[in-house]
């Protein structure tokens, strides 16, 4: 607890220090490697505009949340009174984390979050997977034809579809349950998923299922037990890139569901965290950041897949 | 007489087969997107709202009251000011990230994933940490220019101790263009890397063997080659963002005024808030020709440029 | 005189010894092959060459100067690359000036004069017709000759070819090697080229390099490197199917199939070795039959004769005959380190 207050005391400071100590330390590997001589120190100063550039877009990209880490912990008093953003004048506190988890409605946000992405996933792969290799392997001009609809479809934004599909909803008995946006999220992760899925599937050689075949299995079996097997990687990064999806969407969330209880995160922070015009400022932050940051690592390690399944599908044929 | 039969092996029956798989997939769109669509466009020639709902055909009232709604034209002009804007950024940035993060570097992975979370992050979730950032009061923008001499008493850009971000009618728009660039760009760029990453090496050492430097290599060269994606990157960005009203809603609420109010968060508040159902799908379904076309003319243009 | 020289080059991919300590000149106007299995360090030599790879020591010449530290555009050097590289978004004409636009600020070309250049090396390779096409609307034969133009058209010191024919077909490949042959002797511009194939090196090279694991295993004419092999490496790379090699106390031994000829057929019996020839298979091949058996003696060797068909010798299968070998198409081999030793006394087999 002590080395937290410590830390974020020194908040700055440290990170200061620290990429200052990974810069040096970067470099006197250089000048280990190479020894301190003149080309190097010119190749180390040549180099040194372009980290320069890296780091100021790194800088405005993280400024939000680097303040939101650091205000996360500043008690009501220091941020309110004189504002200094940038120091502690009071001791951190995790009064306000501790609010959020125990008198909010976050974890109910992150229940209903989880629930309905994961139920989305289901639905999605159910029906994009056979879908995605019907487009990549076993439909002609017509199916292609039918993938470039799909395409479109995933053009066409929520803002134009929500006020029918509230109708349906409020006719469906869906109206304030999270059964609702289980029901309409497909209608844009099976677009996208199917792009990468087809995209994946044709990385796989046709040989495989050929020999499939003709070792006896029919082309239902060939795509389950070979191609399925072949493309787990893809269909991994697949299941994260949907969820994620599910956890953006913002619109259908805010409009089918006005209970509290059952609201999902992204629209249960930014309306539900604030009373009328009171914004709980700590709390808030902190639960943006919380939710960001693993997205943010989920991202970083899938996004290698999903450049690769974005370019196969977008390769004709 | 023709009979219907099956093949004499239905599941080896590739085009059998093939539809079969298509068909659950192809049928939920249908009846989730295909039904509310059509809904859509019933809505707006009817005088459906929350408490009535019935639909009574009502012609073209909705149309022509929206067309000639003044706020709507507003709405309507600062939607397309927005998309255009915040795209000329979006290509720019996205363009120098895309190069940056397809060469080698020290601690790319850390980068990459500090550029990501923009993107990454919920867009509602994101936009608090910039609601605190703009701040009317308590903005660490503005005690940063105010330390640096450029707020308050004696000011640079004013004498006050704020620059009211969020609530003066420029700074407002050039701050919501911001927050769009800001989130929109590590998408625009992810589609850049992966057009840069499938240029053949061979290609690019031929153009060094043949004397060619970095700049004409990536002017005459890189982008030439790219410039199909960089297209269907620059659909991807325009269509969310001419879609979007989460960055606004979070934001503004299309305050102050009517300055940042786009189409999407004009319906929602005509349509749901203020429960006139017709109004708002009328005022939606103004954006759809304007899409349709955006996204035929790219995908025209993307699928002529001369590649291989 | 030489145009290129490189000494004791080497490049290592961490624990890979690409190349491994090159020392080589290479002569001005001179068609010089570098042969050698995948994965030998070829490709990688020659990017070095190009400049498109640094090496991690040793130096490289071109000229006088020395070049090693210099980005390619300062060497004088073009290439061909195997898949042409021609670059999709332009005509033929802009691909063949891309070079001469590139290099222009250096060696100040007028307007005028590119075009004039761009046009006289497309005739030269007689693709002046083809100016305006993409590189898609073009022919495999087309493209490579595009390739060769746009390599050619700033006159470079050297030009290098990785492979450019493998894309071709068969039939058009061996019309393509007459071309570039005839092109290069014409044009009188020192070419370095990459390849796999025996074949091509053997039609194209002035002399060959024949490379294995990152080393040089020996330089020189096409004939001198078939009939005189340096090493055991280079005599069964050489030659298909390749030459029998054969232990004895101390040292191996090998001779060509074709040059395993009955006794009968022998000329000088003589000045030749015999060996009893176990025959297990014939293949007829048209021209010749191609033998498999065993020397006795050696039988866990799989020994191949390579008999013209126009001889009228019957060879029938599990039978045992005299075969023989003129004493100089013998190459003997030292046990260990495989390098050519010379001439041993065989024990005559019974």
């Amino acid at each position: 607890m002590s080395i937290l207050i410590w830390i974020l005391h020194n908040f700055w400071a440290l990170l200061v220090v620290l990429l200052l100590m990974l810069v040096g330390l970067r470099i006197a590997w250089r000048f280990q490697k190479y020894g301190l001589n003149r080309a190097e120190l010119s190749y180390v100063l040549r180099r040194s505009p372009f980290y320069l550039v890296v780091l100021t877009f790194c800088f405005f990209a993280a400024a939000p949340f680097l303040i939101m880490f650091m205000h996360s912990f500043k008690t009501d008093g220091d941020l309110y009174r004189r504002p200094q953003p940038f120091v502690f004048r009071q001791d951190p506190t995790l009064e306000h984390l501790d609010a959020l988890f125990n008198n909010t409605a976050y974890l109910d946000f992150i229940r209903n979050s989880v629930l309905v992405g994961i139920a989305v996933v289901v639905i999605t792969l159910l029906l994009s997977l056979p879908a995605a290799y019907a487009l990549a392997r076993l439909t002609g001009p017509w199916g292609e034809r039918a993938g470039i609809l799909m395409f479109l479809v995933y053009l066409v934004p929520p803002t134009l579809l929500f006020i029918p599909m509230f109708r349906i909803v409020v006719l469906l008995g869906l109206k304030d349950s999270p059964l609702s946006l289980i029901v309409v999220y497909p209608t844009f992760t099976i677009p996208f998923s199917m792009w990468l899925l087809s995209g994946f599937f044709k990385a796989v050689p046709p040989e495989l299922e050929e020999a499939a075949l003709v070792d006896g299995y029919n082309r239902v079996e060939a795509f389950l037990r070979v191609v399925l097997p072949l493309s787990l990687p893809g269909i991994i990064s697949t299941i994260v890139f949907t969820f994620t999806l599910t956890l953006h969407e913002f619109i259908y969330g805010l409009v089918f569901i006005a209970d509290t209880s059952q609201r999902t995160l992204s629209v249960g922070v930014p309306t539900e965290l604030i009373l009328g015009d009171v914004y709980f400022w700590q709390p808030l932050l902190a639960a943006a950041l919380i939710i960001a940051i693993p997205v943010g690592l989920a991202y970083n390690l899938f996004l290698d897949s999903l450049v690769q399944g974005f370019t196969m599908g977008a390769v004709k044929g | 007489m023709y009979r219907f039969s099956l093949p004499a092996f239905p599941l080896d029956n590739r085009r059998l087969v093939g539809a079969l798989f298509l068909a659950p997939a192809l049928l939920y769109m249908l009846l989730l997107v295909g039904f509310p669509f059509v809904l859509a466009i019933a809505f707006g020639f009817s005088d459906v709202t929350v408490g009535n709902t019935d639909l009574n055909f009502v012609g073209l009232r909705n149309y022509l009251a929206v067309w000639e709604n003044d706020i709507f034209r507003q709405v309507f002009e600062t939607t397309i000011r927005f998309t255009l804007v915040s795209q000329v950024f979006i290509l720019i940035f996205a363009n120098i990230l895309a190069i940056i993060f397809t060469q080698d570097f020290t601690g790319k992975w850390f980068a990459r994933f500090i550029f990501i979370l923009p993107w990454a992050t919920p867009v509602s979730l994101a936009m608090i940490g910039w609601l605190w950032m703009l701040d009317t009061k308590y903005s660490p923008v503005d005690y940063l220019l105010l330390q640096t001499g450029f707020l308050g008493p004696n000011g640079i850009l004013s004498n006050n101790r704020n620059l009211f971000w969020l609530a003066t009618p420029d700074l407002s728009q050039i701050s919501v263009i911001f927050v769009q660039v800001w989130r929109m760009t590590p998408l625009a760029t992810v589609i850049l890397m992966a057009g840069l990453s499938s240029i053949p090496t061979d290609i690019l050492d031929q153009a060094e063997v043949d004397g060619s430097r970095f700049m004409r290599t990536l002017l005459q060269i890189k982008l030439p080659l790219i410039l199909p994606i960089m297209v269907i990157a620059l659909l991807f960005s325009m269509i969310t963002m001419f879609g979007d009203m989460t960055v606004v809603y979070v934001l503004t609420r299309g305050g102050p005024v009517d300055y940042t109010r786009v189409l999407g968060l004009y319906s929602f508040q005509v349509g749901i808030e203020g429960g006139n159902l017709a109004q708002g799908a009328a005022i939606s379904l103004f954006a759809f020709p304007l899409l349709l076309a955006m996204a035929i003319f790219m995908l025209r243009t993307a699928s002529r440029a001369e590649v291989r | 005189m030489s145009i290129v020289q490189l000494s004791r080059l080497k490049k290592y991919f961490g624990a890979v010894r690409a190349v491994d300590g090159v020392d080589l000149a290479i002569d001005q106007g001179e068609f010089l092959v570098i042969l050698g299995p995948s994965g030998c360090g070829k490709t990688t030599l020659m990017r070095m060459i190009a400049g498109l790879e640094k090496p991690t020591a040793g130096q490289i010449y071109i000229g006088d100067q020395d070049v090693t530290d210099l980005p390619p555009r300062k060497r004088g050097v073009s290439m061909v690359f195997q898949s042409y590289a021609l670059y999709p978004h332009m005509n033929v004409f802009n691909n063949i000036a891309f070079p001469l636009k590139a290099q222009r600020r250096e060696k100040k070309y007028s307007k005028r004069a590119m075009r004039d250049k761009v046009e006289s090396t497309a005739r030269l390779l007689e693709i002046d017709t083809l100016l305006d096409r993409r590189p898609r609307q073009l022919s495999g034969g087309q493209r490579q000759r595009v390739a060769i133009a746009r390599a050619m058209v700033t006159q470079p010191a050297v030009l290098l070819l990785d492979e450019p024919l493998s894309n071709l077909d068969a039939k058009l490949r061996a019309n393509a090697r007459d071309e570039l042959k005839d092109f290069q002797r014409s044009s009188n511009i020192t070419a370095v080229f990459v390849t796999h194939d025996q074949i091509e090196a053997m039609g194209l090279g002035d002399r060959i390099v024949v490379m294995s694991e990152g080393k040089i295993q020996q330089i020189g004419s096409p004939q001198r490197i078939y009939d005189d092999p340096a090493n055991e490496f280079v005599a069964t790379f050489l030659g298909s199917p390749s030459m029998n090699i054969l232990s004895n106390e101390g040292f191996r031994f090998g001779f060509r199939p074709e040059h395993f000829l009955p006794k009968t057929l022998q000329d000088n019996p003589e000045n030749s070795r015999i060996f009893r020839y176990f025959v297990k298979r014939v293949e007829y091949l048209g021209s010749d039959r191609l033998v498999y058996g065993y020397v006795r003696g050696h039988d866990s060797a799989l020994t191949l004769a390579k008999v013209p068909s126009n001889v009228r010798v019957s060879l029938d299968i599990e039978v045992d005959y005299e075969f023989a070998v003129h004493n100089s198409d013998i190459k003997y081999f030292d046990r260990s380190s495989g390098q050519r030793i010379e001439q041993q006394t065989l024990a005559q087999s019974d």
